[in-house]
């Protein structure tokens, strides 16, 4: 959907996912989550997939690892390529031995993402074990190896400690740590950093950084925070009602920005240069994914609005040097100039 | 308390000043329900009944027991409680313990103590082993119609089971090759069904097969639905039903007692996985690769049982009080064998001459019922954040 990409090899792709739907029927309505998003993440990269609540980031990130509750969810879509396999036709079973081995996801809130019956080292070992089928000895061990790794002080200690014992940080890093153990090629991180202090966000991105380039993988990284983006993404997806409206790489996002979508989040952000205005906001709403609007998705919230967006649904333009935005207005202006 | 538990990590080394004593769960639990004055006395009351129930056992059973519930000494019939035996009428085996009948004799001058002992036993093992079979069989199916409700149950599911039950009846009758063509039919609808699983997949089904995938209901319709049917039925009266067409054995009556009483056990572990089921910890366990057997029985299940152990607690008293009034009906444990329920029921012919016989294991039924109710009660205020406040 993309076009062709002559710049990399096809070796270095990992996981492709081409025009993902995810649906969810509920009181005879469809909402249409996710609709038909496409994405590539390749080796040791950080992919930022960016967009407001609702628009579909983590959905999309849990369909493919076949995390969607089917009904009420409904899983469609070309395929979602991780290594040569298709996940959309794997079965369960299958799909229980890829998570958490080779992708694995990181989640929002480190406050309820542990059990809280369980020691923080049982629930690392259980996933080692799980996976690697090694004794308990060797997992334990290799838990406070995980806990020396994301940064955990005295880990002999922490292995036997319940969540409720811990920082929100330090369980962040806990479920870093257990996301990690079976050193997976692909790390889905959703949001990790929303419910954490500033300080302690810019020590887990940090942390992520250093982890990547230790252990040589991907990460997808979904987040709302464009300040995050800017620092760590190589690679930038901009979503809105459940459709891919801007790619690119950060130079590209943030100092060409060319979806409107894209203008407004960047013009949202506070800014020193315009110190004492108010703030900039993308007037009206995220529409309702059972209703929305026909053509472009953002043609009711869009300054550059004109009478074809409203009844024809934009196709993905091609700004050069893999710079795609779904806009063909802006395209026909920056042409014409 | 984030900010001391950090600051306890780097002073734990020294022992700073700083250092908090880290309390586990239980350990904050406990301290909650030792407050509680009432839950206490249940508590108590319900160790000191299990360590006589226990005692109970050691003495009174066995083929020639320390003190014998069955010894008949006419001579010595309906003595009041506390009064000496006739020592010269009596052998020196059937001296009672403590050389006097602590709660009295009963109408074949049998020691009530001694029997109150050997009852106490079977109250207890009713008490626990019913409540056990309710608890796992409510645990199962609760769980399973809290995690998998979602799930349709499709005419496949149902035919399979009853045909190969069928035709399993009928090989064993003789009907040799009604019950193998049932047989081969539900062994068919069973691998058409299950091959096609609920993987992701849309696969696609041959036109005459498609009848067994016919949409019934979802697992969480069937399995409320039962319960709700269970519970229309009056327990008692279901027991007593049950009770009639078996041989009256005291394991019967504990696995009837279970099998009519797991419903609100379902009931709460169903609500308990539904809000569960949403947690960001299940989503992560299954994220990272865990099966969902596993996720079920080692994430939910332990965090699901806080409602199900108070019940569960207020159900043994249920039980025993069960047990006790099926003895005293006559359904229950046989009568050589002495519980509390048939020493009532044999005491009420002489409730004018001799009332230590309904009162004894009367007041034994009230404080140990009584008891277990405090007790759970007592559970269920440290268990649930929004009761603790109150005190």
């Amino acid at each position: 959907m993309l076009g062709a990409r002559p710049m990399t090899s096809r070796n270095d792709l990992l996981l492709r996912v081409e025009d993902l739907h995810v649906f969810f029927h509920s009181d005879g309505e469809i909402s249409r989550a996710v609709d038909g998003v496409s994405y590539d993440v390749r080796k040791g990269e950080t992919v930022c997939l960016v967009g407001e609540s609702g628009c579909g980031k983590t959905v999309s990130a849990l369909a493919i690892l076949g995390l969607i509750p089917q009904p009420p969810g409904e899983v469609t879509g070309e395929r979602i390529l991780f290594k040569g396999k298709n996940l959309l036709e794997l079965d369960e079973e299958a799909l229980q031995k890829i998570r958490g081995r080779e992708i694995s996801m990181i989640f929002q809130e480190p406050m309820t993402s542990l059990n809280p019956v369980f020691t923080v080292g049982d629930q690392i070992e259980e996933v080692i074990i799980t996976h690697e089928g090694v004794d308990r000895a060797e997992a334990e061990q290799r838990a406070v190896e995980l806990l020396i790794d994301v940064g955990i002080p005295s880990p002999e200690e922490r292995v036997r400690d319940y969540p409720h014992n811990l920082s929100g940080g330090q369980r962040q890093r806990v479920m870093i740590a257990m996301a990690l153990a079976c050193g997976p090629e692909v790390v889905i991180a959703d949001e990790p950093t929303t419910a954490l202090d500033v300080t302690v966000q810019a020590q887990i991105l940090h942390l992520f950084r250093e982890l990547q380039d230790k252990k040589k993988m991907a990460v997808l990284h979904i987040t709302h925070n464009l300040g995050v983006v800017a620092e760590i993404a190589d690679r930038i997806y901009i979503m809105y009602a459940g459709v891919m409206v801007e790619t690119g790489n950060g130079e590209q996002i943030f100092h060409d920005p060319s979806h409107p979508y894209t203008m407004g989040l960047l013009d949202a952000l506070p800014n020193r240069s315009r110190k004492g205005q108010p703030l900039y906001s993308i007037p009206g709403a995220v529409p309702d994914p059972a209703h929305k609007p026909l053509g472009c998705p953002f043609h009711p919230r869009c300054p550059y609005v004109e009478e074809s967006c409203r009844k024809e649904f934009p196709e993905m333009c091609d700004f050069g040097d893999r710079h795609f935005v779904r806009c063909p207005i802006i395209n026909k202006q920056r042409k014409g100039s | 308390m984030m900010d001391l538990n950090e600051k306890n990590i780097s002073a734990a080394p020294e022992g700073g000043v700083l250092e908090t004593p880290k309390r586990t769960l239980l350990q904050e639990n406990w301290i909650l329900f030792r407050k509680n004055s009432l839950a206490m006395a249940g508590l108590v009351i319900f160790v000191l009944f299990f360590l006589i129930a226990v005692a109970g056992v050691f003495l009174t059973s066995g083929k020639d027991p320390i003190f014998d519930p069955a010894l008949v000494r006419l001579q010595e019939k309906l003595r009041p409680p506390l009064s000496k035996p006739n020592l010269e009428t009596l052998k020196p085996e059937e001296i009672p313990p403590f050389g006097i009948y602590l709660f009295g004799t009963d109408d074949l001058g049998r020691d009530v103590f001694v029997r109150m002992l050997q009852g106490s036993w079977v109250s207890l093992t009713v008490g626990f082993v019913a409540v056990g079979i309710a608890v796992v069989i409510g645990v199962f199916l609760g769980g399973i119609a809290g995690y998998y409700g979602n799930k349709r149950i499709r005419l496949g599911h149902l035919l399979c089971p009853i045909f190969l039950g069928v035709g399993f009846a009928g090989l064993v009758s003789g009907k040799t090759v009604v019950g193998l063509v049932l047989l081969l039919l539900g062994l068919g609808a069973g691998t058409v069904i299950g091959s096609r699983g609920d993987s992701r997949a849309s696969q696609r089904v041959p036109v005459g097969l498609s009848v067994l995938f016919l949409n019934l209901f979802s697992v969480d319709v069937l399995i409320t639905g039962l319960v709700d049917i269970m519970l229309c039925f009056p327990s008692f009266f279901l027991i007593l039903t049950v009770v009639a067409l078996l041989p009256a054995s005291i394991y019967n009556i504990m696995i009837i007692i279970g099998l009519t009483s797991w419903m609100g056990a379902t009931r709460f572990v169903r609500a308990e996985f539904l809000s569960l089921r949403e947690q960001d910890f299940v989503t992560a366990a299954r994220a990272l690769g865990l099966s969902s057997r596993r996720i079920i029985f080692r994430h939910m299940v332990p965090n699901a049982m806080a409602p199900v152990l108070v019940s569960a607690t207020i159900g043994i008293a249920t039980a025993i009080l069960t047990e006790a009034g099926l003895s005293f009906l006559g359904f229950g444990v046989p009568p050589p064998h002495a519980t509390w329920g048939n020493i009532l029921s044999n005491g009420k012919n002489f409730i004018f001459d001799a009332p230590w016989l309904t009162f004894v294991p009367g007041f034994a039924i009230l404080v140990v019922v009584l008891a277990f109710n405090l007790f759970g009660e007592g559970l269920r205020d440290v268990l649930n954040p929004k009761l603790r406040e109150r005190h």
